[in-house]
């Protein structure tokens, strides 16, 4: 039986036209308005409804996930063994070269932990929701302007920088991971204090970027926040380099960086709730 | 009314799939976009009008939940619901593989098109790069979700007509 439905089938160019143009009235009232302009403002009342679906779906799929790690850890935990042993040998060969760096890292770090013991408030969060499309690094947290969160404060996974807040509603806030396209992040490497830029992109790479080939880091080295332009605090893990390619007739060479967090087994989170007080672009509360 | 309540109902099922369901079900960093699939069929059964107003509801949706700028996805979702109700409308009338086809020619129109239009704003990530690494894999993975959805779903929206196109799938 042949479906035949022609006349509500009809187009409607009027009706096209209207709701393209429409669109495009959206596209630049967006771009027109301030953060506190109506669009931005319903983004942040769409965050508050679908914050508790996130937290539903999370809930649901744990345990599901958690039996899939389970059986694909039994299915290739040979090979991992295997692949383990190999690195180790390797990391073990390395321990010495490293043995210096490893010791300005321990400084480093105590020096990052005084400076944050000084400056800064911790706030824990739990990650109720992964990035919902292909083109927005972005998680969602249950934590928002009723517990002190603000757009523009820094979030810490165990393992180094995860991102920067950038948009909160009363009891969630959305961050902008720094492997996010629109992301970046004022570093350095830590070794030679030389100065760049660590900058996202659509496939969740990170590439530290403006650092010259004769100052160049090398795979293995570890990248922090500079501190510089205020974003975000000096002396938190960024990544590690893991390739420098030279490139004929660029300036600068390819850095490709990797991040220590993995953002899909990320449970738990920390807010740098106290910002910076020397850096701070808003003005907000330094302790 | 009925109808009206129906395709408002998938709408908003395919938004709370999305928020909900779809993060945990990525392949390889990849999402699939259940608003995307939804409103596609949308416009395959009900046609171009309904199409257009389904994208931009779902467009809208989609941009208040993303981070890029609002008004892009309901832009791509209106032209591109548009065009995949004509599509079915003008060259289509029958038969399961032609809709699917438009369905996931569409699909891929509606990533390659939010693509552009970033670009056109300057808030777009490097083209090639995401071509391969989001526009591609996605399409792919809405595809495979297309061939399964697209019949039920399909069936279940055009519920009051009968059609011997779906009786094989669903």
């Amino acid at each position: 039986m042949k479906v035949t439905l022609q006349d509500s089938k009809r187009g409607n160019p009027v009706l096209l036209i209207a709701l393209i143009v429409a669109s495009l009235v959206l596209v630049t009232v967006y771009f027109r308005e301030g953060d506190s302009g109506i669009v931005h403002k319903m983004r942040s009342g769409v965050l508050e409804v679908v914050a508790p679906l996130e937290k539903v779906g999370d809930a649901i799929a744990s345990p599901f996930e958690a039996m899939g790690g389970w059986f694909s850890n039994l299915a290739v935990s040979r090979e991992d063994l295997d692949a383990l042993r190999a690195q180790n040998d390797e990391l073990r060969a390395r321990l010495a070269e490293l043995e210096e760096a490893r010791q300005e890292n321990e400084r480093l770090r105590q020096l990052v932990e005084f400076a944050e013991e000084r400056k800064f408030t911790k706030l824990g969060a739990r990650v109720i929701g992964r990035p919902t499309s292909s083109w927005d690094g972005v998680i969602t947290i249950d934590r928002g302007s009723v517990d002190g969160v603000e757009a523009g404060m820094s979030v810490l996974a165990p393992q180094g920088l995860l991102g920067q807040v950038f948009e909160v509603s009363s009891h969630a806030a959305k961050v902008r991971l720094i492997t996010d396209q629109r992301s970046g992040v004022a570093a350095m490497v830590q070794s030679t204090r030389v100065t760049g830029v660590v900058k996202g992109s659509i496939d969740g790479g990170l590439t530290l970027d403006f650092v010259s080939t004769e100052e160049a880091p090398v795979a293995g080295d570890v990248i922090i926040t500079s501190g510089l332009g205020g974003v975000y605090p000096k002396g938190l893990v960024v990544g590690d380099v893991v390739s420098v390619e030279e490139r004929r007739g660029a300036l600068f060479p390819r850095i490709k960086l990797v991040s220590r967090v993995v953002v899909g087994q990320l449970e738990e989170v920390l807010i740098l709730v106290g910002v910076v007080v020397e850096a701070d672009a808003k003005g907000g509360d330094g302790e | 009314m009925n109808r009206f309540w129906v395709t408002a109902g998938a709408i908003l099922a395919a938004i709370i799939a999305q928020v909900a369901f779809a993060p945990h079900v990525a392949l390889l960093g990849v999402v699939p976009c259940f608003p995307v699939l939804v409103v596609i069929t949308l416009a395959v059964v009900e046609g171009p009008e309904v199409g257009a107003v389904s994208g931009f509801a779902g467009g809208l949706a989609l941009d208040l939940l993303g981070t890029s700028p609002v008004g892009v996805w309901a832009l791509v979702l209106v032209v591109v619901g548009y065009l995949a109700g004509l599509l079915q409308e003008n060259i289509f009338a029958e038969g399961w593989l032609m809709p699917v086809t438009v369905a996931i020619v569409a699909g891929i129109l509606a990533e390659l098109s939010y693509l552009v239009v970033l670009q056109v704003l300057g808030s777009g990530p490097a083209f090639w790069q995401s071509v391969w690494t989001v526009v591609l894999p996605r399409a792919v993975y809405n595809t495979v979700l297309a061939l399964l959805l697209y019949p039920w779903l399909a069936r279940f929206l055009r519920s009051d007509r009968s059609m011997k196109s779906f009786r094989r799938f669903a």
